[in-house]
């Protein structure tokens, strides 16, 4: 289990850092989350580079991406992410606050795996959490190409 | 055969406008003319009636070594006296061999052309003779007032000072046709009152000549002209008082049975308006001083006549002032000028003096007063669009410049049709009706020249019997002034227009960024308010999870209440969202199956849990043309609505049909539940509009808005019938596919 692929969480919000982690205790996964709480930070995880150089943890199994964020936002993250050879299969989940950036993120097409506004109810949150965060952690393979499974 | 007698008054006017009227080359015999050089030597004369009494070939010599002692005199002081640029002037008065003559002289380019007249047997008169006719008529033409009345004078008082057997005044219209509008008759000859003649009586070219020599005298028609030589033909003689006249015209005046005649040009400033036209059976010569009398009253005449025009005009003019006055007024009072003019016909009507009016802008017609029919009225207007033309377009005879305006000769033969908006092909319209009048022609205008007996040469008409036209297709001339009213009314509607136009840019500009901050708005509140109710409802539901065994049944219910009312908060946040997404995001209308549609909200409803027995009665449903995200959302929210409001019954009957009728279809869902008081119909669609508590039915009040927003963007209605505790019916229509 030790070589269980991290989660990495890019969220601005402690509140909803904390909400996630909770949802996530809920479904008991093992996998260890890594915050980031920009963009920036993000990145630098991913291509492991500044505070990451050294990284010893492994690429993420799934990416919660947050929109809205600080210094670099969401949508430039995934293109990176997208462009990159190595990292393109990583699954990214994006994290919207309405309905209307769901739309936003619709229109990007980026290759986003799949995305999720992020509900009022905690129940729904944790349940949306849970079947997208179980389906990639637990199964720990980058989906094969061409088959993306939508929530 | 109308063809033969059209081409020939073709070829009439084509030899009338070649006719050198200016330079015939040869006077009037009843005299004698002598060129000049700036030496005072003859280069080229005319003897005529001097023959008896001058050398036989005076050319190289100087003129005042050829006349007697007297006339010497004068001629060597011509170059001193006579100011170019004037017509001839009376010089003196000199006996010679051959008789008594006038010596008139006027300058010609660098020459001077001495004209010596025959004087009759009391000559030399005096204007003193004259003078006191001359007064006379001066205080009458004060007394007069109008046009008639000072030409009835004028005809009176030039016949009785030349004693000739008639005297008209004849008048030309804007197509130079005549008309004589008085008469003084001795008896002697045929009385010519109200008859017309046609233009080519009176060719373009003599008709210049009149305007600038304003007396001319023919004493006999069968006078044989006396050559200039040599060269007569170079020889201008536009000022000249001998001039011979063209044959053609001598002939037309042996037609007429007229011997001789004298004509007084009439001018309304540059304006040839008219002229004095004498005759007399017999040949007749007007003493030289009795012409200068003529000429005089002419001048008086002229001035009197383009003091009244204007005059009148002026009147006309303001007048019309007045009325465009109260039509802009009217105008700026409406939001829409056309608005202005439409409540105010009468005053539209009187800016031409029009008998109807009508409107068109936007395919709308709107007619006034005695307007023809709105097909016509139409018709007419695509032909003026069709055509390149002037921002003014008028006739007196719409049939005469477009054939199929002929039909609408009753209402509308005169029209004056201005544009408003090229863009819309939007007009304003006068029209006046047809004034079908008879006119008298003296003799067939269409006949105005023959072939004579050679067949070759053309002969002016022998026949002047009176020849009678009904005119019909034509209105009452428009005038000049109303022209001008029309024209000043369509640059004042341009500029209003225009302002308008601008105005219009200035607000949607304004909208469009307070569209924009709207948008921001929305958007800030999408995504910073929905945070804190989404973080207030997990922490509360942590706190129940972790904390929950601790609480008291009290403290429970309380988070419970945090719960769901910061759930509710969040809900409306989104539904306020949608609401305002519906009323920016761009239509895409495509076919839609709506009866699909149904299945698809039906399945994701009945999913949601309700257990009880619902009875779904779905009839056909048509296609309709819609966007279909937006018809989606119409459909799920009246399912819905239908759903929750008859959860009560067992069971819910929930029916679903529609009807096609010519371009919408009615879709409608009834249920059999709660129902509403039609008294509160009216509130029904609007935002936050609940007419149920909220215990009973949940929901933000924004549903029923969202549809009706929805349905109102596609051009469609919604409306809704009901009956409390009885169920519910919302019908909405939309364009069919």
């Amino acid at each position: 289990m030790a070589d269980l692929k991290p989660i990495l969480l890019v969220e601005d919000s402690p509140k909803d850092v904390e909400l996630t982690l909770a949802a996530l205790e809920q479904c008991q996964l093992a996998n260890a989350v890594i915050i980031a709480r920009d963009g920036a930070e993000a990145l630098d995880y991913l291509f492991a580079r500044g505070i990451y150089e050294n990284r010893k943890t492994a690429d993420p199994a799934v990416v919660l991406l947050d929109l809205k964020l600080p210094k670099v936002d969401g949508l430039e993250v995934l293109e990176q992410i997208k462009k990159d050879s190595h990292l393109k299969g990583t699954p990214v989940v994006m994290l919207t606050s309405s309905r209307e950036e769901r739309d936003l993120v619709r229109s990007y097409s980026l290759g986003v795996n799949a995305f999720v506004v992020k509900p009022v109810g905690f129940e729904q949150f944790f349940e949306a959490i849970r079947d997208l965060g179980m389906f990639w952690a637990v199964l720990n393979e980058p989906p094969p190409r061409g088959s993306v499974p939508r929530p | 055969m109308s063809e033969t007698l059209a081409s020939i008054a073709d070829l009439d006017l084509a030899a009338c406008a070649r006719e050198p009227i200016r330079v015939p080359g040869s006077i009037q015999p009843h005299g004698a003319l002598f060129v000049l050089d700036a030496a005072g030597v003859v280069t080229k004369a005319a003897i005529g009636a001097l023959a008896a009494g001058i050398a036989a070939d005076p050319i190289g010599r100087p003129l005042a070594d050829l006349l007697p002692e007297e006339a010497r005199r004068i001629v060597e002081t011509l170059d001193t006296r006579l100011v170019a640029g004037r017509g001839a002037e009376h010089m003196g008065f000199v006996r010679t061999e051959a008789g008594a003559f006038h010596l008139v002289a006027h300058r010609s380019g660098g020459d001077i052309i001495v004209e010596l007249e025959r004087a009759l047997g009391d000559e030399p008169g005096s204007f003193d003779e004259v003078y006191p006719d001359v007064r006379a008529f001066l205080d009458a033409v004060q007394r007069t007032s109008g046009i008639q009345a000072l030409a009835d004078l004028a005809a009176r008082e030039v016949r009785r000072i030349t004693g000739l057997d008639r005297a008209l005044i004849y008048r030309f219209d804007e197509e130079w046709n005549g008309e004589v509008i008085a008469e003084d008759n001795g008896g002697r000859l045929p009385v010519y009152r109200d008859l017309r003649w046609p233009a080519s009586d009176i060719p373009a070219q003599a008709r210049d000549l009149y305007r600038l020599n304003r007396l001319r005298l023919i004493a006999d028609a069968h006078y044989e002209p006396a050559p200039i030589a040599p060269d007569g033909g170079t020889v201008d003689l536009t000022y000249s008082v001998l001039r011979s006249v063209s044959p053609v015209h001598l002939e037309y005046m042996r037609n007429m049975a007229t011997m001789a005649s004298m004509s007084i040009s009439l001018l309304s400033g540059d304006r040839l308006w008219g002229l004095i036209s004498c005759h007399h059976l017999d040949p007749a010569r007007v003493p030289y001083h009795v012409r200068a009398a003529c000429e005089f009253i002419g001048q008086v005449v002229s001035m009197q006549i383009a003091a009244h025009e204007a005059s009148a005009l002026a009147t006309r003019r303001d007048a019309l002032r007045g009325v465009q006055g109260k039509l802009l007024a009217h105008m700026a009072a409406e939001d829409h000028f056309i608005d202005g003019l439409l409540a105010h016909p009468r005053d539209l009507m009187a800016l031409t003096g029009a008998d109807g009016a009508a409107i068109v802008a936007g395919g709308r017609c709107t007619r006034l007063g005695e307007a023809p029919p709105e097909a016509g009225i139409l018709a007419l207007v695509e032909w003026l669009s069709g055509e390149d033309r002037e921002d003014v377009f008028l006739t007196d005879s719409l049939a005469a410049e477009w054939p199929d305006g002929a039909a609408l000769k009753d209402m509308g033969s005169g029209v004056v049709a201005i544009s408003i908006s090229q863009i819309h092909d939007s007009y304003l319209l006068w029209f006046r009706p047809e004034l079908v009048r008879t006119v008298s022609w003296g003799g067939d205008p269409a006949k105005r020249a023959e072939l004579g007996p050679d067949g070759l040469r053309l002969h002016p008409r022998k026949s002047f019997e009176i020849w009678q036209e009904t005119v019909q297709l034509h209105a009452r001339p428009w005038q000049e002034a109303e022209r001008d009213a029309a024209a000043e009314l369509r640059v004042a509607i341009v500029d209003i227009v225009l302002r308008r136009a601008e105005e219009m840019a200035a607000l949607s500009e304004r909208l469009t960024a307070i569209n924009k901050e709207l948008e921001a708005f929305s958007y800030s509140v999408s995504h910073d308010l929905r945070a804190p109710f989404r973080h207030i409802v997990g922490y509360a539901q942590l706190l129940k999870k972790f904390e929950g065994e601790r609480l008291s049944e009290r403290g429970d219910r309380y988070i419970e209440t945090i719960i769901e009312s910061a759930i509710s908060a969040g809900q409306l946040v989104d539904d306020l969202l949608s609401y305002s997404q519906m009323g920016r995001s761009t239509i895409t209308p495509v076919s839609i199956d709506v009866a699909a549609m149904v299945a698809e909200a039906r399945t994701n409803l009945t999913m949601e849990g309700d257990r009880h027995r619902i009875d779904w009665r779905i009839g056909p449903l048509a296609p309709v043309r819609a966007d279909p995200v937006m018809v989606r959302l119409v459909v799920q929210n009246l399912l819905e609505n239908a759903l929750k409001f008859s959860r009560d019954r067992e069971p819910a009957v929930i029916e679903i049909g529609s009807e096609a009728k010519e371009d919408e279809v009615v879709t409608h869902v009834r249920d059999n539940g709660a129902g509403f008081d039609m008294a509160y119909v009216d509130k029904l669609f609007g935002v936050f509009q609940r007419l149920h508590r909220e215990e009973e039915f949940e929901g933000t009040g924004i549903g029923l808005a969202n549809v009706k927003r929805i349905v109102e963007r596609h051009g469609g209605r919604v409306w809704a019938e009901g009956e409390l505790d009885k169920g519910a019916t919302f019908f909405f229509a939309l364009p069919a596919a």
